[in-house]
């Protein structure tokens, strides 16, 4: 890699603005002082690095956010965004106001999974508050995201098992059951490793019957044993390398699985099938200068394959992170893909 | 679980203090805004000016050439880090730090190089526009039973409270009887073991008080230094909060008196001294040997002819022997803080000072003025005790205050935020200790301490809640109002660094209770339960210190919990004229002229 590392940081340079440039590299050389080579992480200089938001009851661009405790035996808490509620009298207090629905038409209900390849941030990370929000507004929904437990400290399956037990909460939820039929429009979302949870979460509730009206997957991370294509062409090019995909997986994989483990190939040898299940449409999101994006599209494959209804959205000039600033034109059209995904699965 | 919000606040300026200005710079301004910072990036976290920009991408570059594989993780393992949201500060130090020598730099750039980043009239112009929403620090997290009824007699409960903390603002006190009764009735559905329903007994309790004030005769006993003591020593046991503030006060003092071989250390408030064991233990560890330390410690006068004071200061200054640290202590007795005069520690010159106020600089604020008014133009105590702070050029000063705005003029608003405060923290009492794997002895003497936290903590809750005027000294106010008025006291800020905070987390590991968090903000740290933070710790100095401070050093505090070698160490104390003859343990006493006397009120309460 050394040889080449102009090369590279010259052609990177060339195809994201310069803010998006610094943001993302500084994760990078971040990240790379947290993982040690021996598999451990360094984890309270992680907390410390990380740029964190409070929640903020107080409506900020017309959306609220709360965090909430959804399961006391994991401490498992989730922050939700919605949108204010209308003002309320003087007599009643905000907290009863945020359990109403926001509207009585039918409303989405987005159930957030961040990233950090399962094993960096958390809900009330800056760059990801921020998402979310955007998601409320773009969408009028509730979303929900999700503190799962992340790698190495906790491995398979404990990030899928925080997704569920999210999903489930919500579905006991009165509040977010909208319209007059009182149904629960649930779309499950990440980005990298959290589109790779929304996937499994999705196939835990067609297993158990609980209906999702859609996956909304953005960059998400899988992988698998071989090297493909796209890996060897882009490793080291645009913030990501193999080696570092590598360590991610080691770590949230059980002990002496390797990436081909259904959780990183769900459509690889030991995958299950998904042709009986009532699994549901899918939108999945490529970035073309993303190092993995061969897996993503053997994903979507795997999908179509299956019968499933896939929606495949790919942007040759987008980087990972690109849906993280508002500053380029596939992050508009992404965010539009999105609303309209959303909107038209109600 | 605790459940709480703050009643929307649009309208007090005062709220929307946020720790860092900025102005937004959006893209379509981008060309004539250069120098502000960049709005995109503080969504994320980040304060760069646009300007840096570049040099920080060169900076981020050239750390990568030096970091290559295992050399990277082990050379960043010894590096500290300060304020993460500084990127070009952060980049600056850690090129410093990791790469001294800017030959050895495998790829420098050519200055060619450095200019090809991508046009940014690509960037299209920003539809957001992003408002500060690092204002309104101090919301704290909502949980929700899952039983529907529980869950509904819970929000009852608080709509109640909240309805009759009104009523009782405008005064109509016959509504707010009648919102009592219903609210004890509401309290007979909700299980007020845990959560909202226990704190809100507290303050059906406070607000009854408030409504129907006992005589001034039956408040006399409760309100006794020792009894106090009790109480704070057991908030100490049963949580973390205090520990680290002792901890991380202790970190920035260690930090600021290198180099320095006589300190000196005033204590707001010594209590039982159990910040002190550790600072002289690391002190007794530091490299070069331990300086000359003197501690004046601040407290209570003693009723009963005792000298409590003096009594932590044998303690401490037997500790100190033990270590060969040379140590001499001073108390100060006054009921309150205002009456302290600077000349009452004989700061001598050369000495390296360190101011240290844990819990105590909201004691002198007043009122706040109503937010048309701004803010008060007359001189609070606390104006003056800052200046005198400032004028004694303390190379820190460390201050540890509750992260809560109880001292907003609107008593109805000041009413919500302590509920919702006062739930957070009763719960990580609660979740601090069912989380612990102790054996069942001492799970019960857990559950006494616990109970007896909860105490001190009602002391608290009820003084914001009936009281008003001189006598409402809970006067809590959040880390941004803090910074504000300290900058403008002449202070400024130092930024507690990765150590501090990795120690501060490590500390956390030692509690069961995975709920804590610890925070960096701006250099400050905060330690909350599941993401509100309830406490925070800042570090600050004089603007004009005028020696240069030796660089920062990477020593660290050792981690003890000194607590229980103090409530035990009245076994140790050494014959007292042992002491005297040895360590020169001075006491400023208490011959009359020294005595402060307070007309004050003390626990009394009146009514508004």
């Amino acid at each position: 890699m050394a040889g080449s590392n102009e090369v590279n940081a010259n052609e990177c340079r060339m195809v994201v603005p310069l803010n998006t440039w610094v943001l993302i590299s500084n994760f990078k050389l971040a990240y790379n002082m947290l993982r040690r080579p021996d598999g451990t992480f360094d984890r309270h200089l992680a907390e410390f690095l990380d740029r964190k938001v409070p929640a903020n009851a107080a409506p900020v661009n017309g959306v609220v956010s709360f965090d909430i405790l959804i399961d006391r035996t994991n401490n498992l808490l989730a922050r939700i965004y919605r949108p204010a509620p209308p003002n309320p009298s003087p007599a009643t207090t905000p907290l009863a106001d945020f359990h109403r629905p926001p509207s009585p038409d039918p409303f989405p209900v987005i159930i957030f999974f961040h990233g950090g390849s399962f094993a960096h941030s958390s809900p009330n990370t800056a760059i990801y508050d921020s998402l979310c929000r955007r998601f409320v507004s773009l969408c009028g929904a509730v979303v929900i995201s999700v503190d799962y437990r992340r790698s190495p400290e906790y491995r398979y399956p404990c990030a899928y098992d925080d997704g569920w037990a999210a999903l489930k909460w919500a579905s006991t939820e009165p509040w977010l059951h909208g319209g007059k039929d009182a149904k629960l429009r649930v779309f499950l979302c990440g980005d990298s490793s959290g589109g790779n949870i929304a996937h499994h979460v999705a196939v835990r509730a067609a297993e158990s019957g609980i209906e999702v009206s859609g996956n909304i997957l953005l960059n998400p991370m899988f992988g698998g044993n071989h090297r493909t294509e796209s890996e060897k062409r882009l490793d080291g090019k645009y913030f990501v390398t193999i080696q570092d995909r590598d360590w991610y997986w080691k770590a949230y994989l059980p002990e002496g699985a390797d990436r081909d483990h259904p959780a990183c190939n769900p459509f690889g040898p030991n995958g299950v099938p998904l042709e009986e299940l009532p699994f549901t449409k899918s939108l999945v999101i490529v970035a073309g200068l993303d190092l993995v994006q061969d897996w993503q599209l053997a994903y979507a494959d795997g999908l179509k394959t299956a019968g499933k209804d896939v929606k495949l959205v790919y942007r040759e000039q987008a980087t990972i992170g690109f849906y993280l600033l508002p500053n380029t034109d596939h992050f508009y059209e992404v965010m539009e893909e999105i609303k309209h995904f959303v909107t038209s699965n109600l | 679980m605790s459940s709480s919000f703050r009643s929307d606040m649009g309208t007090d300026p005062y709220d929307s203090v946020g720790d860092d200005r900025w102005i937004i710079a959006s893209a379509s301004d981008r060309g004539s805004s250069r120098g502000e910072i960049d709005s995109l990036l503080h969504g994320a976290g980040y304060r760069v000016r646009s300007t840096d920009l570049r040099h920080v991408a060169i900076g981020l570059e050239q750390l990568e050439s030096t970091m290559v594989g295992d050399q990277c993780v082990a050379s960043s393992a010894e590096a500290i880090h300060y304020n993460p949201s500084d990127l070009t500060a952060w980049v600056d130090s850690m090129l410093s730090e990791l790469a001294p020598d800017p030959h050895l730099l495998r790829h420098p750039l050519s200055t060619a190089a450095a200019n090809t980043w991508a046009d940014p009239t690509q960037q299209r112009p920003s539809l957001h526009r992003l408002e500060n929403h690092h204002q309104h620090r101090n919301v704290p997290a909502v949980s929700l039973q899952s039983m529907d009824e529980e869950e509904d007699a819970a929000i009852r409960l608080v709509h109640l409270l909240v309805s009759c903390a009104d009523s009782v603002q405008r005064g109509d006190s016959e509504m707010a009887g009648s919102l009592l009764d219903q609210t004890r009735l509401a309290l007979a559905r909700v299980n007020t073991g845990f959560g909202i329903g226990k704190v809100a007994g507290y303050f059906v309790d406070a607000l009854c008080r408030r409504l129907y004030p006992p005589p001034p005769s039956a408040t006399g006993g409760g309100g006794s230094a020792a009894n106090l003591e009790i109480l704070y020593h057991h908030f100490y046991e049963a949580c973390p909060y205090i520990k680290f503030a002792h901890f991380t006060a202790n970190q920035a003092i260690l930090e600021a008196f290198q180099g320095h071989d006589r300190v000196h250390v005033v204590d707001f408030n010594l209590m039982h001294g159990l910040q002190w064991p550790a600072l002289i233990q690391a002190l007794a560890l530091r490299p070069g040997g331990p300086p000359l330390l003197r501690l004046t410690g601040i407290g209570a006068p003693s009723p009963d002819g005792r000298d409590a004071l003096r009594e932590v200061g044998l303690r401490l200054a037997e500790l100190a022997r033990s270590v060969q640290v040379r140590f001499a202590f001073r108390g100060v007795a006054a009921t309150r803080l205002e009456h302290v005069r600077p000349w009452m520690f004989q700061v001598a010159p050369g000495e390296a000072v360190a101011v240290n106020t844990v819990l105590q600089l909201h004691r002198l604020l007043g009122d706040r003025a109503s937010p048309e008014g701004g803010d008060a133009a007359a001189a609070e105590p606390i104006d003056t005790v800052l200046e005198w702070i400032v004028g004694l050029k303390p190379k820190i000063v460390t201050v540890v205050e509750q992260e809560a705005d109880h001292n907003k003029p609107s008593f109805l608003d000041r009413f919500t935020e302590a509920l919702f405060y006062y739930s957070t923290m009763f719960d990580s009492l609660e979740g601090g200790r069912v989380g612990g794997s102790h054996r069942g002895g001492q799970q019960q003497q857990q559950t006494v301490v616990a109970a007896v936290a909860e105490a001190y903590l009602q002391r608290e809750m009820c003084n914001i809640v009936c009281c008003e005027g001189a006598a409402r000294v809970e006067r809590h106010e959040p880390l941004a109002r803090w910074r504000d008025r300290l900058g403008r006291a002449g202070l400024r800020a130092v930024h507690l660094g990765s150590n501090a905070f990795k120690q501060a987390s490590m500390l956390l590991t030692l509690f069961s209770g995975e709920g804590y968090c610890v925070e960096e903000v701006a250099g400050c740290l905060t330690l909350g339960w599941h993401s509100r933070p309830l406490i925070s710790a800042s570090a600050w100095r004089a603007d004009d210190a005028d020696d240069a401070s030796p660089p920062r050093d990477h020593q660290t505090l050792v981690l003890q919990d000194h607590s229980s070698s103090i409530t035990s160490g009245s076994n140790n104390v050494v014959d007292g004229d042992d002491h005297l003859h040895q360590h020169s343990v001075m006491r400023s006493h208490m011959g009359s002229s020294d005595r402060i006397n307070d007309t004050g009120s003390g626990s009394s309460c009146s009514r508004v």
